[in-house]
């Protein structure tokens, strides 16, 4: 039911956006996150996620009015713009890796439930209480190191490395608790 | 395994990850295990500002103001992805910084045009209270000075008489015998103290026979600078002068200083700042020949020198002995 819900609510969003494309925002909002981590799982370094990742919602803003709603979830036509932004960019760097495009042409036809994973996780760091969520950003995001972010919140190493533990540890809970 | 040992050895695991340095002791707790599954995802999170400055980029592409070509990037955004960039801002952002710049060039070829006007500006201290000699230790006038450039010192001889204005320098060795209108050599100090010389003019302090004016510069006599006697500088008074800190001269302490008072027009701008005056710190301890260096006004500088006229020095000292000392007085007005 919910699911339904969901591909109905989608669908109004989509169709308003087509109407007024500064509706986009909110089917932004709502994939960005997976997306990402699509297209993080498949690139080296951050940079390129990120370059990626921007060529995705750009065309597909541009492409908005030629979607053509059919069931699939829009993340699903997202992901396919990405497949295609990656192979691009393969076929660009070498020759040689073309089998590779193909490779993964194939693994992106099927669903990743990794990514589906991932970009759950990257909500829920978001519900995490601001100093464990500080303290994930850090230390994940920026990869510093705990001592540097134990001077900088001005608290002991030690606290830093529990509050680390307690936002890991939340997280994990609440992973389990998803289907 | 207690909490904190498990905080570590997830830690360890996480720097781990990081490096890329595969431990011989991987962590063998499942706990610690499962939760560095979660960092592992955590790594691959997006940054903050990405995310919040792409959505930025496309309301304004959804907006219809225009982007660089190729998608993200704009002339500013090689790499970096900042705003994105409007044509109509980007154009008046030019006109304006191409006008600043204009006229930046003006004001630079103009002050080429006009160089002695700069000078003058440069050097001009206003001298808002007269000239007061300023008595040493000894009770004599400082300011002592002079000679010819000649290559021995000064000579032994005798101090002119004091007068309070000078007409002619002191001179050992006469260069021009027959003057068309002769004047007797003096040097400035308390007419009170007045010598009548009987002798040989000179340096009483030099113990050298040969005539001589000296080796400084000024038409005096002596190594020091100006019309007097001694080896001071800058005046026709006789003595060592006004000494620069430094060089075993300590500089004059504060020792009594009464806060200024606020100009009525200052206080009603809110008006704040510092005003500086060279100062001639006595060896008595008073203030003398304030110039103002650097101005406030709105009557600040009035006040200023109001304030530091009150004020008292421990003076400076050279060689255990009190001197006249030269230096910048501040007077900082501020409001709390």
């Amino acid at each position: 039911m919910n699911a339904l819900a969901d591909a109905a609510n989608e669908r109004l969003l989509i169709e308003a956006a087509q109407q007024d494309p500064t509706r986009f925002a909110e089917l932004y909002e709502t994939n960005f996150n997976r997306v990402y981590a699509y297209v993080a799982r498949r690139v080296t370094d951050r940079a390129e996620a990120e370059d990626v990742t921007a060529e995705v919602f750009h065309t597909a803003l541009i492409n908005l009015r030629r979607f053509q709603w059919r069931g699939v979830p829009f993340a699903a036509w997202l992901v396919r713009i990405a497949a295609n932004a990656l192979a691009d960019r393969w076929k660009k760097q070498s020759a040689g890796k073309e089998l590779l495009v193909e490779e993964r042409g194939e693994e992106i036809a099927g669903d990743d439930p990794q990514v589906e994973r991932n970009a759950m996780l990257f909500q829920l760091v978001e519900r995490l209480p601001p100093d464990q969520r500080l303290v994930i950003f850090r230390r994940f995001v920026e990869q510093r190191s705990v001592r540097e972010i134990a001077r900088d919140l001005g608290r002991s190493e030690g606290a830093v490395k529990q509050l680390q533990f307690r936002a890991l540890g939340s997280l994990r809970s609440q992973m389990k608790e998803r289907p | 395994m207690s909490s904190v040992a498990i905080c570590e050895e997830l830690d360890f695991a996480i720097d781990g990850m990081f490096t890329g340095v595969t431990l011989a002791g991987q962590p063998q707790s499942k706990e610690v295990r499962e939760l560095l599954n979660i960092a592992v995802a955590l790594s691959e999170m997006p940054r903050h500002e990405f995310k919040s400055r792409l959505g930025l980029e496309l309301g304004w592409r959804a907006a219809g103001r225009p982007l660089a070509p190729n998608n993200a990037t704009s002339v500013f955004q090689q790499g970096s992805r900042l705003y994105p960039v409007q044509g109509r801002s980007f154009a008046y952002s030019a006109a304006f910084h191409s006008a600043m710049a204009a006229a930046i060039f003006l004001c630079f070829a103009l002050v080429k045009v006009q160089p002695l006007m700069q000078s003058a500006s440069e050097h001009t201290a206003t001298m808002l209270q007269p000239y007061i000699a300023v008595p040493l230790a000894s009770g004599r006038v400082s300011g002592g000075g002079g000679g010819d450039h000649s290559k021995s010192p000064a000579s032994h001889g005798e101090l002119p008489r004091m007068t309070a204005q000078q007409i002619s320098p002191p001179v050992v060795q006469i260069e021009n015998l027959k003057p068309r209108l002769a004047a007797e050599p003096t040097v400035v100090g308390p007419p009170d103290t007045s010598t009548i010389a009987k002798n040989q003019l000179g340096d009483p302090l030099s113990k050298l026979m040969l005539p001589s004016n000296g080796t400084g510069i000024g038409g005096g006599i002596g190594s020091g600078e100006g019309g007097g006697v001694g080896s001071g500088r800058g005046g026709p008074g006789i003595g060592t002068g006004i000494f620069h800190i430094g060089n075993g001269v300590s500089a004059p302490r504060p020792i009594f200083t009464p806060e200024p008072e606020y100009s009525d027009e200052a206080r009603q701008a809110k008006f704040q700042g510092i005003v500086s005056m060279w100062a001639v710190i006595g060896s008595d301890g008073h203030p003398r020949s304030l110039r103002i260096v650097r101005s406030l006004g709105m009557g600040l500088d009035e006040k200023a020198l109001e304030a530091v006229r009150s004020w008292r020095f421990e003076p400076g000292m050279k060689d255990g002995h009190a001197v006249a000392v030269e230096m910048i007085v501040e007077v900082d007005f501020h409001l709390f």
